[in-house]
């Protein structure tokens, strides 16, 4: 999918986004990261960082050269070569594939919607199914494999070969000494990429990570370097705050990652989501704070001129709905508009990252293709008026009408997105540096982030509007799962 | 301040999860004046009774229970009044201990599983539980299973939270319940949470309970206790 200029978003000011960069470079420079791994200190100190106690100090100019060397192109090869493409930072191309190693399949069974532990044929079943949805880009792997950890990535590997001819991101590596037997497998390097969570937030850098990343950049493989905080828990409840972290998660990914290889192939892979402070503190992924967090990360990304790996439409709902729909809409048409290149976890993905569902990749293939159509046809039109209309004709799609009702709070959904309701001034980032540091600094200290998120909660920085209840009308999706599927195994009806 | 008035002040203190002078409160306008952490310590200089400075703990943290079941208070409201009746127990426990009363509750030993470095559920977990009145044990994050049984033998808590945020870390929990049992450790109840975590898999690896949250582990522990 291809954007115009106008269709780009950029909310912050150029100064504003300097800010939030100088702002995440006096956290590396003054907090720095936690590293238990000696190798990669040592690493990062040949590279001209330093090392006060278990923490790694990032000066400014390793940053500005890290982000200098990078890869600004990065190429992604399929055993269908016409499904290859390259992601250019310099270009407004967009490309949708799916994600993220769930737990469980939601099936269509005669009494509702049923969730099973997904096995190893169902990591089949649903990359035979994306092969064949026109919309999916690339694929990640989209479900856990049911074997013994020592040999998942093995098996993993074998399923991608035998049912997958585009572009393929194998998410975790888990087994570094597997990674030649995997490559064997597929048969070609090119075609595969990775997903590395290097820093687990706040601050603290993943040993385990950090040596399968050393291992994937030694070997010259495409990494997406990934941070989730979650604000109010993980990060701070303020979304400047948790930007300026999450940035320097991933800068300090960016300054190892060059440090290993100059001009590694990586890209920056920002989920600034937030806690559902109203319940139990389990993550927000497509709230409408979220959306905007998660567009932020990819507009901070395009201010670098790097490549950017975004994160859409992993729903909130544990089977698929109405409500869900609208979730992915919003979030994919603001992802994209913010500049996000290659974007993850786009379908087929329920309750946060614990579901997939065949049916809802189906629905997201159809929903995505009616996306595509209006950002195409309505170049001049604002993102928020095109994500209202593509809401709309996709929810009528599937059978709930557009009422009144429906279209406000889709406008209401949209006014929280577009609206930032904190200054990006010094002195307020260097408030969040200090809470940030306490934090990072201390055990317990997401009750840091937990206790500062009262005020935050009752001046309205988490939405809480009405949830969209209409009935799925499912015909249009099981029509093209039926034509997709014939052999009618992925059903399960 | 008379004593009542003192009791008044320290009660009202942890129902705004006033923790300190340094803590803006549960409306952000605390700052400044004395918190839990002050007050408890002018309660115990004032002469009064650690017992009934626990009581007003209680007498606290059942208006904050109440709030947060009408929707008055939210998460963090809760968390941080839980964190001053914990941090305040630093302070009373050892008082109590003179009077060989103690708060008595039970001992609660918790850890992130090897692997696996994330900390809020189990953060927000001993929150709750200091709160409640229990002596909670926290080995951290990414603790191998021997070091949690070798704790299991030094600490002897009643009960053992296991916490895991990734799928490709909620496998070391089976671990760690088989070594834990292997050592004979047989007594105490082993809790598992997290994210990707359910009853079905509780059941699968032996472990004896599943929560989904702080409450829920708190609900299951009374129960447990009073079975």
């Amino acid at each position: 999918m291809k954007l115009t200029d106008t269709q780009r978003l950029q909310w912050l000011s150029n100064d504003e986004l300097s800010r939030v960069h100088e702002g995440s470079c006096r956290l590396l420079a003054q907090v720095g990261v936690k590293v238990t791994h000696d190798r990669i200190a040592e690493i990062l100190k040949d590279y001209g960082a330093e090392q006060k106690g278990d923490r790694i100090l990032v000066p400014r100019e390793l940053i500005d050269r890290a982000l200098a060397d990078t890869a600004k192109s990065i190429q992604f090869d399929a055993p269908d070569a016409s499904h290859g493409f390259t992601v250019d930072a310099s270009k407004n191309e967009v490309r949708f594939g799916t994600g993220g190693q769930a737990l469980y399949v939601v099936h269509k069974t005669e009494s509702g919607w049923e969730k099973k532990s997904a096995e190893n044929e169902d990591l089949s079943r649903i990359l035979a199914l994306c092969d064949k949805l026109e919309h999916v880009d690339f694929v990640t792997r989209p479900v856990e494999c049911d074997v013994p950890e020592d040999q998942m990535d093995v098996e993993k590997a074998k399923r991608f070969r035998d049912n997958s001819s585009k572009p393929m991101n194998l998410a975790n590596l888990v087994k570094t000494e597997k990674l030649d037997e995997i490559v064997e497998i597929i048969g070609d390097k090119a075609y595969l990429s990775f997903i590395v969570c290097l820093v687990a937030s706040p601050l603290t850098m993943d040993t385990s990570a950090g040596e399968k990343m050393l291992t994937l950049l030694e070997h010259d493989f495409p990494v997406a370097i990934s941070s989730c905080p979650q604000g109010g828990s993980t990060a701070p409840f303020s979304e400047v705050g948790e930007l300026v972290q999450l940035n320097a998660e991933l800068l300090f990914g960016y300054v190892l990652a060059n440090a290993v290889r100059p001009g590694a192939k990586v890209l920056y892979r920002g989920i600034p989501i937030t806690s559902d402070l109203y319940s139990d503190g389990s993550p927000r992924w497509c709230q409408p704070e979220s959306i905007r967090r998660v567009a932020l990360a990819a507009q901070v990304c395009r201010y670098y001129g790097i490549p950017c790996c975004g994160t859409a439409g992993v729903s909130d709902e544990e089977v698929p709905s109405i409500q869900g729909i609208s979730e992915k809409v919003l979030s994919w048409s603001y992802e994209a508009a913010s500049g996000a290149h290659y974007i993850n976890s786009a379908l087929g993905m329920l309750h946060q990252v614990m579901s997939v569902a065949p049916y809802q990749y189906v629905i997201d293939n159809i929903a995505l293709g009616i996306l595509k159509e209006e950002f195409a046809s309505h170049s001049d039109r604002e993102i928020g008026e095109t994500a209202v209309q593509t809401a709309k004709k996709v929810l009528s799609h599937f059978g709930a009408e557009a009422d009144e009702t429906v279209e406000a709070e889709l406008r209401s959904r949209i006014e929280h997105i577009e609206t930032g309701k904190e200054p990006y001034t010094d002195e307020y980032i260097d408030k969040q540096i200090s809470d940030i540091e306490k934090a990072a600094t201390r055990q317990g200290g997401s009750n840091v982030f937990m206790k500062g998120a009262r005020k935050g909660l009752r001046e309205g920085y988490l939405y809480s509007g009405s949830r969209l209840d209409a009935s799925l009308d499912l015909a249009p999706a099981k029509k093209q799962l039926e034509s997709l599927t014939p052999e009618g195994g992925i059903l399960y009806e | 301040m008379s004593k009542k008035e003192t009791l008044e002040a320290l009660e009202h203190s942890i129902i705004m999860g006033h923790l300190d002078a340094d803590d803006e409160g549960y409306d952000g306008t605390m700052e400044g004046s004395p918190g839990v952490m002050e007050l408890v310590e002018q309660a115990l200089d004032e002469g009064i009774d650690p017992q009934e400075v626990l009581s007003s703990f209680n007498s606290a943290m059942e208006s904050v229970g109440a709030k947060f079941e009408s929707g008055e208070y939210l998460l963090p409201d809760m968390l941080a009044s839980a964190e001053c009746v914990g941090d305040a127990m630093e302070i009373l426990e050892p008082k109590l201990q003179e009077g060989a009363a103690g708060s008595g509750k039970g001992k609660f030993l918790i850890a992130t599983v090897k692997g696996d470095l994330h900390d809020i559920g189990k953060n927000i977990v001993i929150t709750m539980l200091k709160g409640a009145g229990y002596q909670v044990k926290d080995l951290g994050i990414d603790v191998p299973a021997e070091d949690i049984v070798e704790a299991v033998k030094e600490y002897k808590p009643d009960f053992v939270g296991l916490s895991a945020l990734l799928t490709t870390t909620m496998i070391e929990m089976e671990n760690v319940v088989n070594k834990i049992k292997e050592a004979g450790l047989t007594d105490v109840k082993i809790f598992i949470g997290g994210a990707p975590t359910s009853e079905e898999f509780a059941k699968k690896i032996g472990a004896d309970v599943h929560c989904r949250d702080a409450m829920d582990t708190i609900e299951k522990i009374e129960r447990i206790k009073t079975a």
